[in-house]
């Protein structure tokens, strides 16, 4: 390898966003190693320093590439050259292709013991700067930004996620000259704001970081060093006390900041009586304050703020911050406390005022509907006594803090606060979870409702949306779903599945019984199918998602299986039958497949004994035994049961078609045996389609 | 009430007053606010308008803003439905776009070197203005004061060259330049006799007011018909070639919007849909304004 030399490229901008920015310090490495390498300049391993104000990496590289004497082989020489020892067409190509001409062909054996002609080059070291120059212009143009955008600034068009300010590119002493947008490189870099401003000279690599600490800046790793630390004494100093730190707003304050100096601020003691989802909402969200709890668990008036000032001027920002929060928490607890003087059913009746969507009324409306919803599914799920009776309670109520200052400012709190004033209101603990809980899950992985209550409101709620919005023909579009409705049945099916165990079919029609009684005309046949192919494709879509076999759930969808928690296990049983015998439900699959190809519905499915033969009364024998083994299993949910039933037809069901000529000349015997066909795929039917399988 | 504003402490409108002067030296135009309602100081044509075409431009000037659903009848200490942004708007944005704004701050008392100032990132987008850019909330010791950003598109047109906008919150950078807990505490100006004029002083009562004008009176069919109808005065002056007065409907109906929604005579997707054609009118009126004023080189620049 040549000479070597530290190399430095540091791109200096304006202040980048945490997420894009820790996406960046991913790529760089690989974008700048595969520019190296794709010139062949050597060099070491990549370090990458990043502060919200910059990008950059340090590293070894050589000061040239390596001359090389490039050889390639072309065509045999018998070919490259005609019966006078001119060059043919095909040595010509081949030097052109190699950048020589074609006198410059080089003729002789290769180890193959052939003559060839070679086209051989010297190719000179390159020296590295130009090679780095453009290198280091294309990492800046290539780096990308998913989940963001770049932005263009000043009169130049190259983008950024943030304008840049500066470029410091050096190969040992050596300024890399480097051009991008309106800014050109130099030895120089930029220090912290107040604590190192303006430029600063970096003379070689090697003391890059040691220009940055003496300027004010720290790279992540300290910075997160630093914050931890600081947050580690904090805790010790409060005896057990817990700092919490979100991963995401931890991520943030890194990369809010050059130099951390980790606070603590207070807040007065009457804030606390506001409830703390918002206080922490407040102060995480917005601020990127930590919430400090104590030993027991309990949120106290402290709290961690992570400065980027001078650390003497720690007073100032301490006051400043816990001004912020003062007028923040001021804010919620005015908020909270005019709330708590309104009455549940006072702001239930202002969602009168507060539409739903254009063309399905108001929330009040909508929160009537839930209630008629609710009493249907406690019905279905079997619950009955003070459970669904909370339930209805809490689907009456659900919707009220819509109205609530509180939530009109903190959205994200809508149910957690109506869970608090339906407790200050006397509810009971049953209503009151139900109400805060009701919007789960809100997310992928978000939990469920903790009580049945809940999860009987969630339900109501999300099928009253789902069932509106086709009702009025505006169902999801591949990318339009305003209301979340895949979602909302994605969460539907989760709490049907593991909580309420019950299914859909009829709650369906109650949801749109429910328009239809509030004046929406609609064709409710029609809509409640399309309701019930939504959610039915959601499951399938769910299953799939789960590392089933797509056609094991189509087969499984085909059948007469709804309730999803009995589809899901059914499916389940079905790929794990499957999986530890392929061979039979192969064949089971293509013997199903004939015979329901054969299949005459007009014939029926009464069988005439006496005509039949032995193999023919076999496979009957096994059919009417397995009819009423399958009705037994399916009715106790025992699918594993169920399908083990209907493997045991395999054997007789390939004997027939082996041994039996089912279109027979004798139109008796035919369709004699196309009626035992009939009631074979019969047997499968409440279970799956198992034509499905074949295909 | 009682204050205890130091007389050290600029007032209200030495604050304007020095950011006037400040940008003033920074060859800005100093303009005076648009005069009809707007929601932000972004909604002045000397922002949005001007954003667009070629030409150089710089501008700041004292936005009074109006957002009917923030108003709290004057009971609450940081929210009103009638606030102050001072606009800067510096087209092409220059090298030094941070630098200047932090020497602002300095200008009006708060220097950097003493606080904790933090550029917090917070991209802009306006869906009724068709307008988005990136940029930052400036925070001062975790106060949010100041919106920055660079626009990248206005009226769904691709600004080129690249503005940068600076809008501070003047009564949140008067509190804390102040040291006082509401807004209606601040000192506006002194009397001769040394007496304080407050903010309370001067706009308390529109406070109540206007807070129970928009919640409690404002007729909601007729601020729809308002809207209907500047919606379609905005397409007869289209049609007449004026983006100006076309441009002065939208911020009519834009106004009209913003009181239906305050009144919550707004369904989600009824509000989207009012989005959608106030969009639909800005859009156009930005389109026309290029088309008509910006885009040309022999233009009279009599654009406010």
């Amino acid at each position: 390898m040549a000479d070597t030399r530290s190399f430095l490229f540091e791109i200096g901008t304006e202040e980048m966003p945490a997420a894009p920015l820790m996406n960046a310090v991913k790529q760089l490495p690989k974008l700048m190693c595969a520019g190296l390498d794709a010139v062949g300049l050597a060099h070491g391993d990549v370090r990458v320093v990043s502060t919200p104000r910059r990008l950059a990496m340090l590293s070894t590289v050589a000061t040239q590439t390596d001359a090389v004497h490039d050889v390639k082989r072309g065509p045999a020489a018998n070919i490259a050259f005609d019966a006078d020892g001119n060059p043919t067409k095909a040595a010509e190509g081949f030097a052109r292709k190699c950048g020589i001409a074609a006198t410059e062909l080089v003729r002789r054996e290769d180890t193959d013991g052939r003559e060839y002609v070679f086209a051989e080059k010297d190719i000179p070291a390159a020296p590295a700067v130009p090679l780095l120059s453009a290198i280091c212009h294309d990492v800046i143009a290539k780096l990308e930004w998913p989940n963001y955008r770049s932005q263009r600034w000043g009169s130049s068009h190259d983008t950024f996620v943030r304008p840049v300010r500066w470029i410091c590119a050096l190969l040992g002493e050596e300024v890399i000259p480097v051009q991008y947008a309106d800014v050109t490189s130099g030895n120089t870099t930029r220090g912290h704001r107040v604590l190192g401003a303006g430029e600063h000279v970096v003379a070689n690599p090697d003391v890059y970081e040691q220009v940055l600490e003496g300027a004010g800046v720290l790279a992540e790793e300290r910075r997160r060093e630093v914050i931890a630390e600081g947050i580690k004494r904090i805790e010790e100093e409060r005896g057990g006390a817990h700092v919490d730190t979100p991963k995401k707003v931890l991520d943030e304050v890194v990369n809010l900041c050059e130099w951390p100096t980790v606070l603590v601020g207070t807040f007065d003691e009457v804030f606390l009586g506001v409830p703390h989802e918002i206080i922490c909402e407040s102060m995480l969200s917005n601020q990127r304050y930590f919430p400090i709890y104590d030993k027991d668990g309990s949120l106290t008036r402290e709290f961690v703020v992570v400065g980027n000032g001078k650390p003497e001027c720690a007073d100032t920002i301490i006051d400043g911050n816990e001004r912020v929060v003062r007028a923040r928490l001021y804010d919620a607890k005015f908020f909270y406390d005019e709330d708590l003087k309104v009455p549940m059913e006072e702001f239930r009746a202002r969602l009168a005022s507060v539409a739903f969507q254009e063309k399905l009324g108001s929330v009040l409306q909508k929160s009537e509907r839930i209630e008629a919803i609710a009493a249907a599914l406690a019905a279905e799920a079997g619950v009955d006594g003070e459970a669904a009776t909370a339930a209805c309670r809490a689907a009456h109520l659900c919707k009220a803090d819509l109205v609530s200052s509180a939530v009109i400012e903190f959205t994200s709190q809508q149910g957690v606060m109506g869970g608090y004033y339906a407790k200050a209101a006397g509810e009971s603990d049953a209503v009151a979870s139900a109400i805060r809980d009701h919007y789960r899950p809100r997310f992928a992985g978000d939990e469920l409702p903790e009580g049945i209550e809940g999860c009987i409101v969630a339900v109501a709620d999300k099928l009253d949306t789902i069932a509106g919005m086709f009702a009025i023909d505006e169902p999801p579009t591949g990318s339009k779903d305003p209301f979340a409705l895949r979602r909302s049945a994605i969460g539907v099916l989760n709490i049907l599945r593991t909580r309420l165990k019950c299914g859909y079919d009829k709650i369906v029609d109650v949801a749109l019984d429910a328009y239809s009684s509030q004046g929406l005309s609609f064709e409710h046949d029609e809509v409640a199918d399309n309701v019930r192919a939504f959610i039915h494709g959601r499951m399938e879509q769910m299953a799939r998602d789960e590392g089933l076999s797509a056609d094991t759930v189509a087969a499984v969808s085909a059948g007469s299986v709804t309730v999803p928690a009995d589809f899901f296990v059914l499916a389940h049983a079905l790929e794990d039958a499957r999986s530890n015998d392929a061979e039979t439900f192969e064949n089971l699959a293509t013997a199903y497949a004939r015979a329901n190809n054969l299949r005459d519905a007009s014939l029926g499915a009464d069988v005439d004994e006496s005509l039949i033969n032995e193999v023919e009364h076999a496979l009957f024998c096994a059919v009417v035994q397995a009819e009423g083994r399958v009705a037994r299993a399916m009715d106790a949910h025992d699918f594993s049961a169920a399908i083990a039933e209907l493997a045991s037809l395999r054997k007789p069901v390939d004997l027939f078609f082996d041994r039996v000529k089912v279109m027979d000349d004798d139109q008796k015997l035919r369709e004699n045996r196309l009626s035992l066909l009939n009631r074979f795929v019969g047997v499968f039917a409440n279970v799956a389609d198992f034509g499905q399988l074949s295909k | 009430m009682s204050h205890s504003v130091s007389p050290d402490a600029p007032t209200f409108q030495d604050i304007i007053l020095t950011l006037q002067r400040y940008w003033a030296e920074q060859g800005c135009v100093v303009l005076q606010p648009y005069d009809s309602e707007v929601g932000a100081g972004t909604f002045h044509t000397a922002t949005t308008l001007r954003s667009l075409g070629p030409k150089p431009w710089r501008t700041c000037y004292a936005q009074p803003c109006r957002r009917p659903a923030d108003g709290r009848y004057g009971e609450n200490p940081n929210r009103m439905q009638h606030y102050y942004q001072f606009q800067v708007l510096i087209k092409p944005s220059p090298e030094n776009s941070q630098e200047l704004y932090l020497d602002s701050l300095k200008a009006i008392g708060l220097d950097p070197a003493d606080h904790d100032v933090r550029f917090v990132e917070d991209d802009w987008e306006s869906p009724t203005l068709g307008a988005w850019g990136l940029g930052w909330e400036v925070w001062v010791d975790g106060m949010e004061v100041t919106q920055f950003t660079y626009f990248q598109q206005v009226g769904g047109i691709e600004v080129d060259p690249v503005p940068v906008e600076i809008t501070y919150g003047l009564e949140r950078l008067a509190m804390y330049v102040q040291n006082v807990t509401s807004v209606y505490d601040l000192v506006w100006s002194y009397l001769p006799d040394g007496t304080p004029m407050t903010y309370g002083d001067v706009f308390l009562e529109n406070e109540r007011e206007f807070s129970a004008y928009n919640f409690e009176v404002a007729d909601v069919p007729m601020m729809r018909q308002k809207f209907d109808d500047y919606e379609r005065e905005c397409h007869s002056c289209l049609e007449a070639k004026l983006p100006l007065p076309a441009y002065d409907c939208v911020m009519k109906c834009s106004h009209a919007f913003n009181i239906l929604d305050a009144r919550g005579a707004l369904s989600a997707v009824e509000r989207a849909n009012y989005i959608l054609r106030v969009r639909a009118v800005a859009k156009a009126c930005c389109e026309a304004y290029l088309a008509e004023v910006a885009g040309s080189n022999d233009s009279e620049g009599e654009v406010a």
